[in-house]
């Protein structure tokens, strides 16, 4: 029994696992980190799956706990400069077509982000997933109402960081 | 901004290709590690709180000390104080029990992050109590003291001070116990701070920006 969930999870998580390492991008600066916020997440998933009741999508559950973790749970272990092998793997730009003005805007973005502390980063990460502002506000507790004005607010505090 | 932010999320969306990928195997070794997450240290460092006190009263010398207590007559204050010390701790116990059962990573942020605040108020209580009584009976030992003829043996010293004023004996002794038992207190008070000052420094201010969202 305990061996059929623990298969029937690691697959789950296996095939799902682009949304923990998204997570972990944002969160992190470097490699170690990453792995380390990875394997947290991957624990306090695998804690709280025998109450995953199905109700919803594995991967909305997912987003739920991964973020909780990354912005409650998880204490980073070391400040840590980016390293640069590190840096070309997870924030190489994937413009289709070459575009130097496109790549050089899109780094400064990433960047930008990155400034961000760890409510308004959960905030962008859902944005950038495409997710709603209901799903938003159900995600982090606050009213829809708020998430709109919050993410405006983000949208400035981004401005400046990219226009001083 | 807007161009920008949607050019973003563009580029998010085609990066699942450069994520790195995991094998079943890899993922499966992950979730028998161990946690190392806020709520794990908070839950270790008070049980250390709740258990630490009472094996202090372990140690021989503080055994030595229930003799002070009797011989100072102050046997009585000592049981009823006792039986109302571990009467308050079960009572803690139990409470913070139920708070940490309540934590659920499943909750929204806020409320995961307003469950484990709480769990750590009611440790802090637990601490203050604690802190209170160290002190307090600190303050009863000094009173002890004083109302007694003949402090020194009592204290356990075999030789008498003859050259000393008794008055004034009696009066450092006082002074000491109250000087000690303030100290005492504050150094305890110091290493608690830090303790949770440093693991929810983080959680806090996290915690106060999605507060003020709702206000």
């Amino acid at each position: 029994m305990t061996k059929d969930l623990e298969h029937q999870f690691v697959t789950e998580l296996e095939c799902n696992q682009n949304i923990v390492h998204k997570v972990c991008t944002l969160y992190t600066n470097d490699r170690d980190s990453h792995n380390d916020l990875f394997q947290e997440i991957t624990i306090q998933l695998w804690k709280a799956y025998p109450k995953f009741r199905g109700e919803s999508k594995f991967s909305t559950w997912m987003y739920r706990v991964a973020l909780n973790t990354a912005i409650t749970l998880y204490r980073k272990s070391k400040k840590s400069i980016p390293t640069q092998d590190y840096e070309s793997v997870m924030f190489k730009i994937t413009a289709d077509e070459y575009d130097p003005t496109e790549e050089q805007q899109l780094k400064l973005m990433y960047n930008a982000v990155k400034q961000l502390g760890d409510v308004d980063k959960a905030l962008v990460f859902l944005y950038l997933e495409d997710k709603d502002y209901r799903e938003i506000a159900e995600t982090l507790g606050i009213s829809e109402v708020n998430a709109r004005v919050k993410m405006n607010r983000i949208k400035n505090k981004l401005k400046t960081i990219l226009n001083p | 901004m807007m161009d920008e932010l949607e050019l973003l999320k563009r580029d998010w969306q085609k990066k699942d290709k450069q994520l790195p990928q995991l094998s079943f195997d890899e993922i499966y070794k992950m979730i028998w590690k161990k946690s190392s997450s806020v709520v794990k240290w908070i839950f270790f460092i008070s049980i250390m709180e709740f258990l630490v006190p009472h094996l202090i009263y372990l140690v021989p010398s503080m055994s030595k000390n229930l003799a002070v207590w009797k011989d100072l007559g102050l046997g009585n204050i000592l049981v009823i104080s006792n039986v109302v010390q571990y009467s308050v701790v079960l009572f803690f116990i139990f409470q913070f029990y139920k708070r940490y059962r309540e934590i659920s990573t499943l909750d929204n942020a806020k409320k995961l992050m307003s469950n484990i605040l709480k769990t750590r108020k009611t440790v802090k209580y637990y601490v203050i109590f604690c802190l209170s009584l160290i002190f307090i009976s600190f303050i009863v030992m000094a009173v002890g003291i004083y109302l007694n003829e003949d402090p020194m043996t009592a204290l356990g010293y075999g030789y008498k001070a003859e050259n000393i004023n008794p008055d004034k004996l009696k009066t450092t002794l006082v002074a000491t116990v109250v000087v000690l038992g303030v100290v005492v207190t504050l150094v305890m008070g110091c290493i608690y701070f830090l303790l949770y000052g440093i693991l929810l420094k983080k959680l806090n201010k996290n915690y106060k920006e999605l507060k003020e969202m709702d206000i």
